[in-house]
């Protein structure tokens, strides 16, 4: 598949147009992530519009979109930029183009879940921390948590946890068995 | 009784400790049941569905699954705006999307059909009957209180899978803090992210969105910000010390080291109270701050408690 046809495809799943977006740029203008990001929300249509697929890969906003919602809300043609935004780093994914940080955390979260079922946030953090090499991150928060018992040693775990994890497994592998059309098909 | 099958979600295990004892004290007090269901999974939160759709819909349907089987007469309700998002998500996409709810059937291999509702705590204390209750048991109220309502994006957002009318401006949460006597300030940031998705990946980058919310909330003239999610919660709350610490240092010029946020807590008038809605109810309804523990605040509400409370003769109470 070219380029232009991945991105058609994506387009599509997102339910997102081309000639929807007129560039007004009210979705940069309302983005509480535009200054970090290197593509803002109206660069992504502008990017879909000419067709370059790789800059919206590249970029770091399909890692730093959090999903807020403000710029559909806002644009005038409701262009749902952060479900193409999703769609995208879904490719960039299956094409291993990640953000080191993004993947580490998303990664610890979700082996965390095969484990237990249920997260606690300063585990999380706290093995994040290790791995993403950060150690002292939030660290000055630690001691209150500890001290008021917010954070034990051990995370909470459901009785299921081994039917969970097979569910996961499931969940991961479907974007494969999807590929296989009589599989979905009903 | 109203009863609702409830998701209590992971951070009321752990950081939400104060929140959830008031969830319980006033829920308790104006007789709506929460029915725990049972063995519940996290609902993937902003992980799952960054890595995968097909994970981050099977999740919380899990969840969704067992509750519409063994409770089938009643409606969900989480109090985490993360959780909400993701469980009114999952049901959304199964009603609307054949293939979505076929997938997701596979995954969990149990039937789901999204017969009943999810909700947040915010909708499910605004209707009038419920209001009716809370202002029952509301003993004593706060005396010039000043209160910013941050009702977090995904409480509110997007519009076609919550059906939220008012985006920018809502009035759940304000109508209910009137209710103890708190004055609801007018402010910009009430439906802003606060960036809690990111707070670890991304946590140069978020900084500046919870900064904002908590200088707006201020230079508004708040003396407390309230809250309904636990992730809003600890995000507005966590890093005042370092926020504070950096207003310092861009003013000077120059950094201090990071470890005197520790040793040397900021003044009071450097940082903001934040609470969570049902805590100031609580408080209203007569709880004491020990016994829901407000001590676990990072940031200490005693600038809360010392604007002193009065009775329905207006009347000065001791607390
Ligand atoms: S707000 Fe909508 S129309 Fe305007 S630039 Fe953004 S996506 Fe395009
Ligand atoms: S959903 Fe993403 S792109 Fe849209 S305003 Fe929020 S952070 Fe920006």
């Amino acid at each position: 598949m070219t380029d232009q046809e991945t991105l058609q495809e994506l387009m599509d799943k997102a339910d997102v147009r081309q000639y929807d977006c007129y560039q007004c740029g009210k979705c940069s203008g309302g983005c509480p992530m535009a200054d970090a990001m290197d593509l803002k929300p109206r660069g992504v249509m502008r990017c879909a519009q000419v067709g370059s697929l790789n800059r919206i890969l590249n970029s770091n906003t399909i890692w730093l979109c959090t999903g807020c919602y403000a710029c559909v809300d806002r644009c005038p043609h409701d262009v749902n930029v952060p479900a193409l935004i999703e769609e995208a780093r879904y490719e960039a994914a299956r094409r291993g183009i990640w953000r080191r940080d993004s993947e580490v955390l998303n990664k610890v979260f979700v082996a965390n879940l095969k484990m237990f079922g249920r997260n606690h946030e300063m585990v999380l953090a706290g093995l994040y921390n290790v791995l993403a090499l950060k150690p002292a991150q939030d660290a000055q928060s630690v001691p209150h948590m500890m001290s008021k018992k917010l954070i034990g040693i051990r995370p909470h775990s459901i009785k299921e946890n081994g039917e969970l994890a097979k569910l996961i497994e499931r969940a991961e592998s479907w974007d494969k068995l999807a590929s296989a059309p009589q599989e979905v098909k009903k | 009784m109203i009863r609702y099958a409830y998701f209590p979600g992971c951070a009321s295990e752990s950081t939400a400790l104060s929140t959830t004892l008031a969830n319980n004290f006033v829920f308790g007090r104006i007789g709506i049941d929460l029915v725990e269901i049972k063995d519940w999974n996290c609902c993937g939160a902003t992980s799952a569905h960054t890595l995968s759709e097909p994970l981050g819909l099977a999740l919380p349907a899990r969840s969704l699954a067992w509750a519409e089987k063994n409770l089938p007469e009643l409606d969900v309700v989480t109090g985490c705006a993360s959780c909400y998002a993701r469980l009114k998500l999952t049901n959304y996409r199964v009603r609307q999307d054949e293939s979505a709810r076929y997938m997701v059937e596979k995954i969990i291999e149990a039937p789901y059909e999204a017969k009943r509702e999810v909700y947040n705590f915010l909708d499910i204390l605004s209707p009038a009957d419920v209001r009716g209750r809370i202002e029952e048991q509301i003993v004593r109220r706060f005396k010039n209180l000043k209160a910013a309502c941050y009702y977090g994006c995904l409480n509110i957002r997007p519009a076609e899978v919550t059906g939220a009318k008012d985006r920018e401006n809502p009035q759940a949460m304000d109508e209910l803090a009137r209710l103890t006597g708190a004055e609801p300030v007018d402010w910009g940031f009430k439906t802003e992210c606060c960036g809690a998705a990111h707070q670890n990946d991304a946590a140069f980058e978020t900084r500046p969105l919870a900064r904002r919310i908590l200088e707006n909330a201020r230079a508004c003239g708040a003396d407390v910000i309230l809250t309904a999610c636990p992730m809003c919660q600890l995000n507005l709350e966590m890093r005042q010390a370092e926020y504070a610490r950096k207003r310092k240092d861009e003013k000077r010029g120059k950094a201090s080291f990071p470890l005197l946020d520790v040793v040397l807590p900021p003044p009071e008038k450097e940082t903001i109270p934040v609470l969570s809605i049902t805590e100031l109810l609580a408080l209203s309804m007569g709880a004491g701050s020990g016994r829901l523990r407000l001590d676990v605040h990072h940031v200490p509400v005693s600038g809360v408690l010392s604007k002193g409370f009065r009775d329905e003769n207006e009347s000065e109470v001791m607390i």
